[in-house]
């Protein structure tokens, strides 16, 4: 078993449960799923592993056994990321802050053992379930490994040409619309133009941008579904980019949506950073997403 | 042309199948064309379109059947819903209905919005369709929610007949939205329409009952929230324990009975 010493700010998560938006339910899973399935990859786990996602600030873990693990994704304290390594029987390991990048992944060979609820281990905080315990961790609490596993560890660190960039300034490539139509020519072009800053109004919902204001054009838009990577523009011009707990429906017109390969980087931008959006087409957005793929896959 | 806004070539933005102008009176002209109006063109009858779909980034569709909140619209879109997960195309992995629209979720490694987009745009075709018989529910309320004052006064009523008159009629669930559980309900009479609280509620408690607009609405979890609060319910309306975690659904009718 592994005890929780001190939580910081750390949920147990996967790849989440899409499907489930149809009851109010986000699809959740690592807000950065490209740095949570390395994380799995390198202690040689099933994709499916629930690990833990822990956000500007780690955990402090006592480990009862000798245990595999990898850190990934933003770097932590606790240093040695990005390859499979062994805590001993009764070592510490103490993660404190998270710079550059803004979330850190901790993956131990077999997954964390938590209860599947509708599909998933992630923690649902908006509906207080999964994740183990339906709350993020506190002090006291008692992880166990699972049996998930599909492979040796790798013997390798992950190439660091294989990775994703660390820290911004960040360009995200996102495609118009669905409501891009609403926004004058000249305010379409201005948004993807514009280097936006992270304020510290982020969170697994999403992430507010300040931004110079945006007008919709017409008449309020009726509540529509929405997906995570949404660019909504408010009536006040504010903008925001949902991610992986996001509502599951909105009344705000989403300016641009952001590819499925580029959640991930948009998952690791800090407070104060900025974040440029570039217009791509479809096509590059299937070229980035088999690049990472094809780098999982290796 | 940048590809900013998305009208460079090899966008699927740009193929007309998914570039139709959004319809401001949808269901009007829906209801006056069951059938889909034909149009002389180049010699050619046409059908003239009137759902609006449109890329959501590379994963998704959403299809817009119309700009107005109804019954009829609502009926349209859960028997695209139904229809399209009664016989999935290929790669399509979910779908997310709302008041007006439907949000397709696909797998982009095995299909595009090309082919979803055919596969919904056979679909409009289909004849005009009426809301499924749905569910029936009784919902008992206490009726001594903190903002019952504020509606009574806003709408020139005691309380007691703000209580009576939210729960006189049956309402519809129009969607399953927001956060987990949450039912957007309708059509709340006018006297009670109230508009929202002029700031949020840091925490909503679990199965308080709402108004907002000529809406009503029950949180069925904790959570932040906008609404005027007539009362609570104590019954549990989301289980994330049960295959179907939520106990309504869009389509639903729901009756409030106040309780001591």
């Amino acid at each position: 078993m592994i005890e929780v010493l001190e939580a910081g700010w750390t949920a147990i998560q996967d790849r989440g449960r899409p499907g489930h938006e149809r009851e109010g339910i986000p699809p959740g899973g690592s807000a950065d799923l490209f740095s949570a399935a390395v994380a799995n990859r390198l202690v040689g786990n099933d994709p499916a592993a629930a690990l833990l996602e822990c956000t500007s600030r780690g955990p402090t873990l006592r480990f009862e056994q000798d245990t595999v693990i990898a850190l990934t994704g933003g770097e932590s304290e606790a240093g040695d990321a990005w390859r499979a390594r062994q805590v001993p029987a009764g070592g510490t390991l103490a993660l404190a802050r998270v710079s550059p990048g803004i979330r850190c992944y901790l993956a131990l060979r077999g997954g964390i053992d938590v209860p599947l609820i509708l599909g998933s281990r992630s923690l649902c905080e908006r509906g207080s379930f999964g994740g183990g315990f339906g709350r993020r961790l506190q002090p006291g609490d008692r992880l166990g490994a699972g049996g998930l596993v599909a492979s040796d560890p790798l013997p390798n660190p992950w190439p660091a040409a294989h990775r994703l960039p660390a820290s911004g300034p960040w360009e995200i490539r996102a495609i118009p619309g669905p409501d891009h139509n609403r926004f004058a020519n000249a305010d379409v072009t201005r948004f993807f133009e514009t280097a936006f800053v992270i304020t510290p109004l982020a969170d697994r919902m999403g992430t507010r941008l300040a931004a110079p204001s945006f007008r919709a054009r017409g008449a309020e838009i009726l509540t529509t579904p929405v997906s995570a990577g949404a660019v909504q523009v408010t009536p006040s011009g504010e903008v925001i980019v949902l991610l992986a707990d996001h509502p599951t429906t909105g009344g705000y017109p989403v300016m641009a949506t952001v590819v499925s390969a580029d959640l991930s980087l948009l998952a690791q931008a800090r407070p104060g950073e900025t974040v440029r959006f570039r217009g791509v087409n479809v096509a590059e957005a299937a070229r980035a997403r088999r690049r990472l793929e094809g780098w999982l896959d290796q | 042309m940048s590809a900013a806004t998305g009208r460079d070539r090899g966008d699927g933005a740009q193929a007309g199948c998914i570039q139709e102008p959004a319809c401001q009176h949808g269901e009007l002209r829906r209801r006056d064309t069951p059938s889909g109006s034909l149009d002389r063109h180049q010699g050619k009858p046409i059908v003239q379109r009137v759902w609006r779909v449109a890329r959501v980034g590379d994963t998704g569709v959403l299809v817009v059947l119309a700009d107005v909140m109804s019954e009829h619209v609502l009926a349209q879109v859960l028997a695209l819903d139904a229809a399209l997960r009664r016989a999935p195309p290929v790669g399509l992995q979910s779908t997310v209905p709302a008041y007006a629209s439907l949000l397709c979720l696909f797998d982009p490694a095995t299909t595009d919005i090309d082919a979803i987009t055919i596969r919904v745009r056979e679909l409009e075709g289909e004849p005009a369709v009426s809301l499924p018989q749905g569910q029936h529910h009784e919902v008992p309320v206490r009726y001594d929610g903190p903002d019952l004052d504020r509606v009574a006064r806003h709408a020139h009523l005691s309380t007691s007949e703000v209580v009576a008159l939210h729960a006189s009629l049956d309402y519809l669930v129009l969607c399953i939205g927001f956060a987990p559980g949450f039912s957007y309900c309708g059509e709340l009479p006018a006297a009670l329409e109230t508009p929202r609280l002029p700031s949020p509620r840091a925490r909503v408690p679990a199965g308080s009952v709402g108004v907002a607009g000529r809406q009503t609405g029950i949180y069925a979890v904790e959570s932040p929230g906008g609404w005027n609060l007539l009362g609570r319910t104590d019954r549990i309306l989301f289980d994330p324990g049960r295959e179907r975690p939520c106990a309504l659904a869009a389509g639903d009718r729901v009756r409030f009975t106040p309780v001591a």
